[in-house]
């Protein structure tokens, strides 16, 4: 007997799952991502190098500037350009806001209405306006700095390689500084209201992660030593799914906010590392539930290095020169920590500055597995023994903890 | 006090950004619940309890068996369908990935066959007839929510009828195409977007597809063969969201 769930909601993109019950038993759980293919790195065979950064972005709308910036550093080192800190610092804080706007859209209006028993963020506001009103600044603090950086709240086009269209101003780096320093005491209360959430999916076992905190020249997991993704994750395409499945060394692994902290605290800001340590016992459990606890507290480690970035910045003084690209033939990945975890983009750039072999792996394709074995345990402990809507809901909220973005995940490819 | 209009957001195929943009409204959409109740919209919220819709908007583009058979739900139970956003509209860049479905799935999953019923992506417009389009990639949330706005009143919502350009002199950012030679479309592409790409120096990439009339493609044509780009690169940057022969 197959059960068929309907389609998840308070997701990004359609997917939904099948519980496969033999002699009353829960053999297998299928996630279907039902979202149609989009086919992204066949668009952008063949195009010219400058007007990719802007196809990429297309990819995802909650993640666009993850995507505009993996697939600039792919490029710039296909080029073997080097950019000055001054670049890196902005694009890192491009990222800062992304954090911010995609984990308070997460936390607040995805999540939090299960914590109060609420179907959605608008009808939990009546009880817990503050609540959502605070999500909602944060949310927009996001939001702005990804304007500021990227040009547009969606789908911006100033991120390019070897700099960007726009620099921000002396005022509005000032205004970041101010902003994310007022914040901070909202993201704080989010850590205490997260840290509340009991642990259910499955232990992870596997952490997969970029070597900097927000990008990388390589990954690292929780072995030793850094690599190329191609060496340890195999990618398999499933019929029952339009997102292929990736697996670490054979084995399911976890990309995200979690693994982040696990294998990154070192590099965390002074609260959140602070934060980190209190709530370390749970977290070193590697319950995927854990991961939006572990959200919360990027969102204080978002603000915190905001601030530093802006103030870092505003004291060198904005030079807003961009580096001379100069077209060759070349090889190069970009690794960059989107919201949702480990993102690559790999391109083969021919001597016209054309793009000849594309690569793009996202975090939910990276995570599919382990979403699967986490529905799995949940469905096997619960069938029989909740009635089915506890059953939906408790299946729901699992794939939930991963912030899966399912339209990210439908194209994925080898060439 | 009047009964709420029923309001339904369907996400076919797509980057999730047109439904997201609908969330960045932040208090503005307090404002609209004043006059909407929204009864289906599985980005936000999990109840589903619409059968009826007064108003149902539209994104993505048709993908698979899935979205048309949504779409034809939507189109059914609804009495105003907007098509919102460049997908639903025109296509986008994913409706501009040449081949058959078939050569396309094989490519990229290694597999001749279609155990998931996907087809070709096409926009919505292109399925059913549709009341209001409103384009972009993503389009200007104030738009939505002014259309939405103007059909809570009984007001046939606007259409704007001018290019990027005119939004683009207002603002006085300085041409890009003409005084830097980048590759801008803003002459020619449907205006509503505030000139965002010339904001940051760079010109326009035509994410709101083609304006109908008066405009002339085969003019800004020869301006980019002048400016030196070949025949390759232009076809494709007019082909790229709206399908747009020069």
């Amino acid at each position: 007997m197959i059960i068929e769930l309907r389609e998840f909601t308070r997701v990004e993109g359609n997917g939904k799952a099948e519980i496969v019950v033999e002699n009353g038993e829960v053999k297998d759980v299928r996630l279907k991502i039902v979202e149609g293919p989009r086919f992204f790195e066949l668009l952008t065979l063949g195009r010219h190098y400058y007007d990719v950064p802007d196809l990429e972005a297309r990819i995802c709308a909650i993640c666009y500037l993850s995507h505009s910036v993996a697939s600039v550093l792919g490029i710039e080192r296909a080029f073997g350009v080097e950019v000055s800190e001054e670049i890196q610092l902005l694009r890192e804080l491009g990222l800062i806001g992304e954090l911010l706007e995609s984990h308070a859209l997460h936390l607040y209006l995805l999540v939090a209405p299960d914590v109060f028993g609420y179907p959605d963020a608008i009808r939990m506001a009546t009880k817990h306006g503050e609540l959502v009103k605070e999500g909602l600044a944060l949310k927009a603090f996001g939001n702005r700095i990804r304007e500021l950086i990227g040009g547009r709240e969606i789908h911006g086009i100033n991120v390019k390689p070897g700099g960007f269209g726009r620099y921000p101003t002396v005022e509005e780096l000032e205004n970041i500084e101010r902003e994310s320093e007022a914040l901070l005491r909202l993201a704080r209360r989010a850590v205490r209201l997260f840290a509340s959430l009991e642990p259910y999916g499955e232990k992870a076992e596997h952490f997969v992660a970029t070597d900097g905190y927000l990008w990388g020249d390589k990954l690292i997991s929780d072995e030793n030593g850094s690599f190329h993704y191609m060496e340890r994750i195999e990618e398999r395409s499933l019929v029952y799914s339009f997102a292929k499945q990736s697996r670490y060394k054979g084995e399911p692994f976890f990309v995200g906010a979690l693994p982040r902290l696990l294998l990154k605290a070192e590099m965390l800001t002074p609260t959140a590392k602070r934060l980190f340590e209190e709530h370390r016992e749970k977290l070193v459990t590697g319950y995927v539930s854990y991961n939006n606890l572990a959200q919360a507290i990027e969102l204080v480690y978002a603000l915190e290095r905001a601030g530093e970035i802006a103030k870092k910045l505003l004291d060198k003084g904005i030079k807003g020169e961009n580096v001379p690209v100069e077209v060759k033939e070349g090889e190069g990945i970009g690794y960059v920590e989107a919201p949702r975890g480990v993102l690559i983009h790999h391109y083969l750039i021919d001597s016209e500055g054309k793009i000849a072999y594309s690569n793009i792996i996202t975090p939910t394709a990276l995570n599919h597995a382990m979403m699967e074995a986490s529905l799995f345990k949940e469905a096997r402990e619960l069938y029989g023994e909740a009635d089915e809507g506890a059953l939906i809901q408790r299946l729901e909220e699992t794939v939930r903890a991963f912030d899966p973005c399912i339209s990210c995940s439908v194209h994925i490819v080898k060439l | 006090m009047m009964d709420k209009l029923k309001l339904a957001v369907f996400e076919l195929t797509d980057c999730g950004g047109c439904a997201l943009n609908i969330l960045f409204l932040y208090e503005k959409l307090f404002d609209l619940l004043e006059f909407y109740e929204i009864t289906e919209f599985h980005m936000a919220t999990s109840l589903s309890e619409g059968s009826h819709y007064d108003v149902a908007l539209v994104t993505g583009t048709v993908s698979s068996q899935r979205d048309l058979a949504l779409l034809k739900e939507a189109r059914n139970h609804s009495d105003y369908l907007i098509a919102l956003g460049t997908c639903a509209t025109h296509g986008s860049v994913q409706a501009s990935v040449e081949g058959s479905i078939r050569e396309k799935l094989k490519r990229v999953y290694g597999d001749e066959g279609n155990p998931m019923r996907a087809l070709d992506s096409k926009p919505v417009v292109e399925y059913v007839a549709v009341d209001f389009a409103l384009p972009g990639c993503p389009y200007d949330k104030n738009e939505v929510y002014q259309v939405l706005i103007d059909i809570a009143k009984g007001i046939e919502p606007v259409k704007k009828d001018y290019p990027v350009c005119v939004e683009c002199k207002l603002n006085e950012y300085e041409c890009v195409l003409v005084k830097k030679g980048l590759p801008c479309l803003g002459p020619i592409t449907y205006g509503g977007c505030n000139a965002a790409c010339i904001r940051s120096g760079l010109g326009c990439i035509g994410c709101r597809g083609p304006l109908p009339g008066e405009v002339n493609p085969a003019s800004e044509y020869e301006i980019l063969k002048d400016l030196g780009y070949d025949d390759d690169y232009i076809i494709r940057k007019f082909k790229t969201f709206a399908r747009w022969e020069p």
